[in-house]
């Protein structure tokens, strides 16, 4: 759809067969393809017989944990990426699980939106060569130096707006709702708001900002509840 | 009071008792013994004068130097007759050698001779000052009282220590005792059966208090991690329908209110596994934070997030905070009592913040009435309930406040609620 490519191959490890079809159904919905394993064994041998683009790795499977399947890869001299998605959210079991070589790590629950970007944000960082920018339109990124392009020209965004700016272009065509994005963009301790100007003035200067340099995307507003990165 | 003092207390009040009691015996004994023995020698004498009267022989002088006395007088028949023959008396008696009244045994009795005349003899011997003699038991009596009294309680105080030795080693290793900390073991050797049984079932509580503990601990952690499965599901569920175009504007607005109930409901158990954790000690990573910092960092945000109510916020600094925390520890316990001056705030209130070396007050204004001080860091206690607000960011600053010995305190000053950290 936006960005990765349709011939991604995807495997998902997970032992609650209603979460492994759903996420299956939300990323085949982005054209990718995926399969799924239940447990530590049906993974394991998927592994050895085919290479994915990317593995989203549940570590508490009922037959084993799920950490040694990055150790297989490892052994096996696989390059996959992996991201894993566990109900623990505490700092050594993140640290636990990138120090075995995972790529990423996400906490249930998590949004769909916020799997996709994940998924998207390590194959783009294992596939660079040379620059590392995300592209969107006529829109460029530049993670490295936070800075943006439009056509060729850059364009000065303040940080709050080159935040919220890198976490749409993440998740284009995706409904973004308010405290979501206040979460992701200004912290987890904006989590009690009942006011969202803060939002909508940060917004209506960056969208200013896109039309001034005639940008190929827009930040739609949808109804009350939130906004979705179009592109024209 | 120390079981030692009690039963010193005790000893003591009962031997006080006995001693007194044992004291009146004994004396009431040697007044006994004596007057036996004075009454013997009282009987031989006028035996002897008797016959010497009766024979006719000559008496001995009345006073013989000896102290010992006598005086015989006819008397008529019908005094003889109202008196008794043998009476032995106490009297005090005028010794002419010696022109004293002494204290006297006084033996009169009444004899008749082969002419029918009656006669009263009365001899007198004297005998010991009783008053000099109770005197006498007394002061022995609380001379060896006193004496006995030490001996018996320096005895019981050596004997108490002596066998009860393993049940202060044991009060101290309970005293010691913190369930789910790392605890030394009961090394509490002994014979005795008594403590033997006890140290058996200290140990046996200890360990089954360890396991509720672990359970509980398990239960929470398990519970906390199994909710969030489900919790994932409905989320992505939801999400996935908001993508869908047809939505109408209500449709999606009830699914968008749904999706922020399951995220309260998820944070409600990240806040209840992150309590359990401070409380177990699983944050050993301490660095030494600045809390200025960081809250002067914070504050940015709050005071963009919050702009619209049009709050005056000032930060007042005398010193630098510094505590020695876990750094995300730091934050929560930072962003909650921030979180918290903002959110029960009024529109065009205050939050004021202030920091010394060794103090935090972070104040605002709010409803006007004090909170209620003892309930205000339980769990889901909320003075006023607000939309979103987990009823633990209280709950979890006291934690985390108690886990690095910091001392944290409501008040209400002036109109304003206040919480104050202090090293």
């Amino acid at each position: 759809m936006h960005g990765i490519g349709t011939d991604m191959k995807i495997l998902i490890v997970e032992d609650d067969p209603v979460l492994r079809e759903l996420i299956r159904t939300s990323l085949e919905k982005d054209r990718l393809v995926v399969e799924v394993a239940e447990d530590y064994r049906s993974a394991l041998l998927k592994i050895e017989d085919y290479n994915y683009d990317c593995i989203l790795l549940d570590i508490t499977l009922p037959d084993g944990d799920g950490l040694f399947l990055l150790k297989q890869l490892k052994e096996m001299r696989k390059r996959e990426n992996v991201i894993i998605i566990s109900a623990k959210d505490s700092l050594e079991d993140k640290v636990r699980g990138l120090e075995w070589g995972a790529d990423d790590y996400l906490v249930k629950p998590f949004h769909l939106a916020e799997l996709y970007a994940r998924i998207r944000s390590v194959i783009r960082r294992n596939r660079q060569d040379g620059e590392n920018k995300i592209e969107l339109g006529n829109v460029c990124i530049y993670p490295d130096h936070f800075t943006v392009s439009v056509g060729g020209h850059t364009i000065d965004l303040n940080r709050k707006e080159y935040d919220i700016l890198y976490y749409f272009i993440q998740r284009p065509g995706r409904l973004v709702n308010k405290t979501t994005l206040a979460e992701a963009v200004w912290g987890d301790h904006i989590d009690q708001v009942d006011n969202f100007d803060f939002i909508y003035a940060q917004i209506k200067n960056l969208r200013k900002k896109l039309n001034a340099a005639k940008a190929s995307l827009e930040i739609r507003a949808v109804y009350g509840f939130g906004y979705k990165l179009i592109q024209e | 009071m120390k079981l030692i003092y009690r039963m010193a207390i005790r000893i003591s009040l009962v031997l006080t008792l006995v001693m007194s009691v044992w004291a009146i015996f004994f004396y009431m004994a040697m007044i006994d013994e004596v007057n036996d023995e004075v009454d013997d020698s009282l009987e031989d004498y006028s035996e002897l004068i008797i016959i010497r009267v009766l024979s006719g022989e000559t008496l001995p002088r009345e006073s013989n130097g000896s102290n010992n006395y006598y005086c015989l007088t006819e008397v008529d028949r019908s005094y003889a007759v109202q008196r008794p023959a043998i009476l032995y008396t106490d009297s005090m008696v005028y010794i002419p050698e010696k022109e004293e009244t002494e204290p006297a045994r006084i033996l009169t009795s009444i004899f008749r001779d082969k002419d029918d005349r009656y006669y009263e003899l009365v001899v007198s011997i004297p005998t010991i000052e009783k008053n000099d003699l109770k005197i006498a038991i007394l002061n022995w009596i609380v001379f060896l009282y006193i004496g006995l009294l030490v001996v018996v309680l320096m005895v019981n105080l050596w004997v108490f220590q002596r066998s009860m030795r393993p049940l202060y080693v044991l009060l101290k290793w309970l005293d010691d005792y913190t369930v789910g900390k790392r605890n030394k073991p009961l090394k509490n050797e002994t014979q005795i059966s008594e403590f033997r049984k006890l140290n058996a079932a200290a140990e046996r509580n200890a360990e089954r208090a360890e396991q509720l503990f672990e359970q509980q601990k398990q239960f929470i952690e398990n519970a906390s991690h199994e909710i969030q499965t489900p919790l994932a599901i409905c989320q992505n569920r939801l999400e996935m329908l908001t993508e869908e175009d047809s939505l109408s504007e209500r449709t999606l607005g009830e699914v968008i209110k749904t999706l922020h109930t399951l995220e309260y409901i998820s944070k409600l158990n990240r806040s209840l596994l992150l309590l359990t954790k401070i409380d177990n000690g699983q944050f050993p990573d301490v660095r030494s934070m600045n809390l200025n910092r960081m809250i002067a960092c914070y504050l940015e945000d709050y005071k963009e997030v919050y702009g619209y109510r049009r709050i005056d916020v000032s930060q007042v600094e005398y010193g630098t905070f510094q505590v020695d925390m876990d750094e995300s520890l730091a934050t929560v316990l930072v962003t909650n009592l921030l979180k918290n001056a903002f959110v029960h705030n009024v529109d065009g209130g205050r939050v004021r913040i202030e920091i010394t070396d060794k103090s935090l007050i972070i104040c605002n204004n709010g409803g006007g009435m004090p909170l209620d001080e003892s309930r205000i860091f339980g769990r889901f206690y909320q003075g006023n309930k607000k939309e979103g607000s987990t009823g633990l960011g209280l709950a979890i600053v006291d934690s985390i406040c108690r886990l690095y010995r910091l001392s944290i305190r409501y008040f209400f000053q002036g109109g304003q609620h206040a919480f104050e950290i202090r090293k």
